[in-house]
């Protein structure tokens, strides 16, 4: 049987350690191969690609262009194949970023990551809270509705259409925490720091779709 | 709602977490690793773990046990104790931690908070704020409160936060070590002049010490002798704060 391809990007940045180890865990002894992509790639040779990141959204796109990653990447995209991205993976998807200066994303999903809007709140936000599911899907299943997940973030998703958002969160206003377009996936949250339910949303994503 | 952090923290020399009383009677409390795995399965919103002694030697072995206890967590951790450089970070980073905190470093160079924060985001630097209470004010004390700085607290938190750090872990050396609460005093001051996530640290020794320690505005809790003790397990101090209205994970 051949075995289904998992790219794991790395963007430089942040550690991929603990995703790379997550993913490593839930294939073994399974029909899967793990590739770490760090440069240009064949975008028809993998069947889902995860992208973790932390930090800026302008770090991140700078680095997947000197990488020469981006290219590639938005062809795999468009092409509406299986992705999800974590964090900053998630909001490169969007069109443009605001962190820092203004920066163009992928433009898969539209809309603009913006800062929150309240001034009171404590900025980042950082620590464990609620995901509520819009609808069921197939890989984010009810299971996950109500569950809390690790976020560590300044910016959010805005400007998105209703139909994109797949789960919010609330931290001073109701934010997107699961963006879904096809089969293209994104999380606010980092599910390789949120313990069980963390593992199981991998676990989900790879063995599911 | 975003939860309550509680973070239990470990005190470790090479391997090992340790109790000591400002470094003498130095008690073995247990394996790192081990109680790392422990605690993320408990029920810990984060673990600390900290070098006590960073001496040379004694950092390579801390070094592999920060990698140990990645790999068997999967909840954040926040490494510090002995950072003195970015490459300290760096190490630190590339072994599996999460967050850095830098202490005394900061204190001597706070530029260091700027050039980490911009080269891995703040939302990865911690600040280790000790203060203490001298001469009617309160100021920033390094070398475990043995040596009081020119910082005044309030100045410094605020300054902190301007130079990019994501986070301030704050211990109160009025009361650490002693299990008398939290200093909320010192806490509500911080928490109410800075706009970053505050950790509260030093001197929990009972149930309504967390509520307290909740009350002055901290986000999350930290606290050690009193889960290595095992006089109170994690789920323990959770369900205590949820039955007082504490948005805590279950």
């Amino acid at each position: 049987m051949k075995k289904k391809v998992i790219g794991l990007i790395d963007g430089q940045s942040g550690n991929i350690g603990s995703i790379n180890k997550a993913i490593k865990d839930i294939i073994k002894g399974r029909p899967y191969q793990l590739k770490i992509i760090k440069s240009h790639f064949n975008y028809t040779s993998f069947d889902k690609i995860i992208l973790p990141g932390q930090g800026a959204y302008a770090t991140l796109m700078s680095n997947l262009k000197k990488l020469k990653i981006i290219q590639p990447l938005k062809r795999y995209l468009e092409n509406n194949s299986s992705y999800l991205g974590i964090c900053v993976g998630m909001q490169i998807l969007s069109d443009w970023g605001y962190e820092d200066k203004t920066t163009r994303g992928l433009g898969i999903i539209s809309g603009d990551i913006k800062k929150f809007r309240n001034k009171k709140l404590i900025i980042p936000h950082m620590g464990w809270n609620t995901i509520n599911l819009n609808k069921d899907d197939t890989i984010i299943t009810n299971s996950f509705d109500k569950k809390d997940f690790y976020f560590v973030h300044s910016y959010i998703f805005q400007n998105i259409k209703k139909s994109d958002v797949l789960a919010f969160t609330l931290y001073g206003q109701k934010f997107p925490s699961i963006v879904k377009k096809g089969n293209i996936y994104g999380v606010q949250f980092h599910p390789e720091k949120s313990h069980k339910h963390g593992l199981n949303l991998i676990k989900n994503y790879i063995l599911k779709s | 709602m975003l939860k309550t952090r509680i973070i239990p923290c470990l005190d470790v020399i090479k391997n090992k977490v340790v109790k000591g009383v400002n470094f003498k009677n130095i008690r073995v409390m247990g394996n790192a690793v081990e109680m790392a795995k422990y605690y993320s399965l408990s029920g810990a919103d984060e673990l600390c773990m900290l070098d006590i002694n960073a001496s040379y030697q004694n950092r390579k072995t801390f070094i592999k046990t920060v990698e140990s206890i990645a790999k068997v967590i999967n909840i954040p951790l926040t490494v510090g104790g002995g950072v003195s450089d970015l490459s300290d970070i760096t190490d630190l980073l590339n072994a599996g931690a999460d967050k850095v905190s830098i202490n005394s470093a900061a204190v001597k160079n706070p530029k260091l908070i700027r050039q980490a924060s911009l080269r891995h985001g703040s939302q990865c630097i911690v600040v280790a704020i000790d203060g203490k209470r001298h001469k009617n004010k309160m100021k920033v004390v390094i070398k475990g409160g043995r040596e009081i700085t020119k910082n005044e607290l309030i100045t410094w938190a605020k300054q902190v936060q301007s130079l990019g750090a994501g986070e301030i872990l704050m211990t109160s050396m009025d009361t650490d070590g002693v299990q008398n609460g939290f200093d909320s005093n010192m806490l509500k001051k911080v928490t109410s002049n800075v706009g970053i996530p505050v950790i509260a640290s030093g001197g929990v020794g009972s149930l309504e010490h967390f509520y307290l320690g909740y009350l002055t505005k901290s986000t999350g809790l930290l606290a050690a002798s009193v889960f290595h003790s095992r006089k109170y397990k994690i789920k323990t101090v959770k369900k205590y704060l949820s039955s007082k209205g504490v948005p805590v994970r279950l």
